[in-house]
């Protein structure tokens, strides 16, 4: 807990862009399409918000990196497999 | 015992898995993601080799979907549509072609307009409007689909529209097993005093860009119409038999599979984040709290997600 509140800064942007994004579903929940490009846009966000999160505290390393990725690429799946069903 | 430490290996921070649960490292999560898609494919797969396990159960009455409708309108002090037998006929004509062509969209591949259904049934339009729906289990999902897209709403809500017609159908459409539903708006030539007889077209939508209406204004040289009195008379071809049914929705399945993964690994994950954070365990690796954020929300959002599509 102690590190979310020195880095309260950080976690305040990625709970923003996790916010706009579930707004988007909400608000474009008839627009298939542009939910799609929302979860990508939230995925790619999150992957970013990683690496500079890690990059400020100076423990940026490539499995790092890895674990952001398939944490997105899960969550990105699971939203396609039901976005895109027909 | 060595049951439970294989249980404890994937779940828990420990020596074995390098104080990260097993399942949380990237390898297992890439494996999870691999299985998740051929799951998907599965599910695709299936009703295509010719299954009626799978597929949409709905219980959709076009009635319901015009006492809806109106209840709508007359929320905004609109007048009520009144049902019109022709447009219905021609609804479940442009549903049937659908079905039959193999398409989901307002203009056919071939290039057949919604409007040529219209007036294939003799409705000689001052107005016409289609809007289209599939995969809902129930009617007033897909009305409060339409609503929520403010193009469809504009349809719903147009004051220039008189009758309406539903179609329900249920088939096959491009192996899967679906129920569509197709709106018709329309308001008769005869219907309307024409000022300036200028024809004027105005569409809104292409069958791939998935927008959401479309909206005819035009003029037909006027000729003696049938007038058609509105009767309860519901248009659907839903099968009658009970064989070969579908029994589950495969939008269903995916959502409680997802669901129930990604609450598991939520789990893990804030058991991992106590586990760490009390033993000060130091390890290379990302955030366990912005985790368990995005994977928090990715569970809002499958919760937020309702089967059914409007174009």
């Amino acid at each position: 807990m102690k590190n979310i509140a020195k880095d309260f800064t950080h976690y305040l942007v990625l709970f923003g862009v996790f916010f706009v994004g579930l707004l988007g579903f909400v608000l474009f929940s008839y627009d298939r399409n542009f939910q799609t490009v929302i979860a990508i846009f939230v995925a790619i966000s999150y992957v970013i918000w990683g690496i500079v999160h890690h990059a400020i505290h100076k423990d940026l390393y490539l499995s790092v990196v890895i674990e952001y990725l398939t944490i997105a690429s899960l969550g990105l799946v699971i939203v396609f497999s039901l976005v895109l069903r027909v | 015992m060595k049951f439970a430490h294989k249980i404890a290996h994937l779940v828990f921070p420990r020596e074995s898995n390098n104080q990260k649960a097993k399942l949380l490292h990237s390898s297992s999560l890439t494996l999870i993601t691999i299985a998740f898609v051929f799951y998907q494919i599965i599910l695709t797969l299936v009703p295509k080799l010719g299954s009626k396990i799978l597929g949409y159960a709905a219980n959709i009455s076009p009635q319901d979907v015009i006492r809806l409708t109106n209840e709508k309108r007359v929320q905004e002090g609109l007048l009520p549509l009144v049902e019109n037998t022709t447009l219905s006929q021609a609804a479940l004509a442009k549903g049937n072609d659908m079905l039959g062509k193999g398409y989901w969209a307002h203009v056919a591949p071939d290039g057949t307009q919604p409007w040529k259904f219209f007036t294939d049934f003799g409705y000689k339009y001052r107005y016409a409007g289609e809007n289209l729906a599939r995969d809902f289990s129930n009617p007033s999902s897909a009305v409060d689909a339409w609503m929520a897209s403010p193009t469809h709403k504009e349809n719903l809500l147009s004051p220039k529209y008189k009758e309406v017609g539903i179609a329900v159908v249920e088939g096959n459409l491009a192996g899967v097993d679906t129920t569509i539903i197709v709106q018709f708006f329309g308001t008769k030539y005869v219907d309307t005093i024409p000022a300036v007889p200028v024809a004027e077209a105005k569409s809104q939508a292409t069958p791939s860009a998935g927008t959401a209406l479309l909206t005819e204004k035009t003029v037909i040289p006027s000729s003696p119409i049938p007038t058609l009195q509105p009767s309860p008379i519901i248009v659907s071809n839903k099968p009658t038999s009970g064989l070969g049914r579908v029994l589950v929705s495969p939008f269903d399945i995916t959502k409680n599979t997802s669901l129930g993964l990604v609450g598991v690994l939520l789990g893990i994950l804030a058991v991992d984040g106590v586990v760490v954070s009390k033993r000060k365990i130091t390890r290379v690796g990302g955030r366990t709290f912005a985790h368990l954020a995005f994977l928090g929300m990715i569970i809002s959002i499958i919760l937020l997600l309702k089967a059914g599509q409007v174009i």
